[in-house]
């Protein structure tokens, strides 16, 4: 099956790893995912910051672009780009006429009709398909994630539909479920980790990952599961200052929930890895297997 | 918390309060002060008590200084606990966002500095490239930095940018996450041309 694709700018660049990962994921439950062509920056956070129309002229560009593809529907795997596009889809159906003053200047029309899924919506729902239930599953032993899904995958700023529970979201414990991993129950699980804000308001991202980080580990988690790029980076990027700052001893690795389900559906380390490893690759592979972990 | 009775001005908080519902798209007087966005809030920890559902209240009560310069307003992360939390529906993330843009259109300074050059070199490589390349946007960032402290003649401050945006690209060389590739989008002129379009527009 075909489905749109938009990775994201963060994709190409820090979550580079989340992008591989995600494609020869989905390829292996025989979804090819077919980037858009020439989509353009989602705006994330800033542009609603700073202009409101193009917070929402931004994605509605993106959305044209996929609908013209002729695919039924669009995959995003970054939370943030998620949020945004399905937040201005449905603002450019609740009001026409802002649709109407931002299609003048697309070459590409939006009608605001193609369904957006996040990249774990799919998985959710392509892991009860035949395609999955044909794999070897590779055992995975010995582990005890926590799921962390922070602010946008299931809080958006407008009313849109949303595909998990809101206070205990269970998408990636339902896939983690279907390779034979348990994740435990914690309380953080939708808590903010601070995500840009890193940047500009330190004190406070710093706290929020901290008590994320203390819970966590007080359940005696031994890794982090994740699907958002900036949670990824956060979590594990400021591990050792928001750790030293709340003096916790423990680390815990962050994995994205794409390397998990490779590792179990008979993917090797190195498939895993983008081959360009110089810049170009996210993490260091903490050995999944082996007692560090 | 400094409203009081003597200070209501009905028509002054009556034209603030319209602004903010405009702007922020939600409706605020429908705010029965349940506090359940309160128990949420993440940051409320540390706003000098000021809670999502008091936040709304000085809005309502025309008390605009403290609603403009409160710490929760600057702290707030948009990370709309309080929103989905609200049985009323009131979605108090946007309206601290909404307070904010408030605030630097009347030339008030943003509690953290680098809140709006953060943004606007986000929002301006967006437009500019069509897509963000993390150096470039960090550069940019950075420049807009050093740019404020050279107006104010600091000196040290723009040395010490120099030397922390130093140590974190060696941080995030050291982890593998300093990209060096560049890409950008055609999409550029479309997307120009809806920023002229967007040009004075207060809201969507």
């Amino acid at each position: 099956m075909d489905l749109a694709y938009y990775p994201g700018c963060s994709l190409y660049q820090s979550a580079k790893l989340y992008n591989h990962q995600t494609k020869l994921v989905f390829g292996m439950l025989g979804l090819h995912l077919k980037e858009i062509e020439d989509w353009s920056c989602c705006g994330a956070t800033s542009a609603g910051k700073i202009n409101d129309f193009m917070a929402v002229a931004l994605p509605a560009r993106n959305l044209g672009i996929a609908e013209d593809s002729g695919l039924s529907e669009l995959v995003i795997p970054c939370s943030a780009c998620y949020s945004r596009t399905m937040v201005a889809q449905k603002q450019l159906q609740d009001f026409p006429l802002l649709k109407n003053e931002i299609n003048i200047e697309l070459s590409k029309k939006t009608t605001g009709s193609i369904k957006v899924s996040s990249a774990l919506d799919v998985l959710r729902r392509e892991i009860r398909g035949s395609r999955f239930k044909s794999i070897p599953l590779q055992k995975l032993e010995g582990y005890n994630p926590a799921c962390y899904y922070g602010c946008m995958n299931t809080r958006f700023p407008y009313d849109v539909p949303v595909a998990d529970n809101v206070e205990n979201p269970q998408g990636m414990e339902t896939v983690l479920k279907a390779i034979g991993v348990t994740a435990l129950d914690w309380n953080y699980k939708t808590l903010c980790c601070g995500a840009s804000s890193i940047i500009y308001n330190p004190d406070s991202a710093l706290d929020l990952m901290a008590k994320i980080m203390r819970d966590a580990v007080s359940r005696d988690a031994d890794c982090f599961v994740v699907n958002c790029p900036m949670c990824q980076m956060n979590m594990e990027s400021q591990q050792e200052k928001y750790c030293e700052k709340h003096d916790i001893k423990e680390r815990l690795p962050v994995y994205f929930i794409t390397e998990l389900l490779g590792m179990a559906i008979g993917l090797s380390k190195e498939d895993l890895q983008p081959a360009d490893n110089l810049f170009m690759n996210g993490m260091d592979w903490t050995d999944l297997c082996g007692d560090s972990v | 918390m400094t409203a009081k009775a003597f200070d209501y001005n009905p028509q002054a908080a009556d034209i603030f309060t319209r602004e903010v519902m405009a702007r922020s798209g939600q409706n605020i007087i429908a705010c029965y002060q349940c506090k359940r966005c309160a128990s949420g809030c993440p940051v409320a920890e540390d706003t000098d008590m000021v809670t999502p559902n008091r936040l709304i209240r000085m809005v309502v009560l025309g008390d605009i200084e403290n609603a403009l310069t409160n710490k929760l307003t600057w702290k707030c992360l948009f990370c709309h606990t309080c929103g989905t939390r609200c049985p009323n529906n009131i979605k108090t993330g946007r309206i601290a966002d909404t307070l904010k843009k408030m605030a630097l259109d009347a030339g008030i300074d943003p509690q953290q500095p680098e809140y709006k050059n953060f943004h606007r070199a986000f929002f301006n490589y967006s437009l500019r490239h069509g897509r963000i390349n993390e150096i470039g946007m960090m550069g940019e960032f950075q420049l807009r930095n050093m740019w404020d402290h050279l107006k104010k003649r600091n000196y040290i401050a723009i040395l010490s940018e120099i030397v922390g945006k130093s140590t974190l690209a060696w941080e995030m060389f050291k982890q593998k996450r300093l990209h060096l590739s560049y890409h950008s989008s055609k999409g550029r002129e479309e997307i120009s041309r809806l920023y002229k379009k967007s040009a004075g527009r207060k809201w969507i």
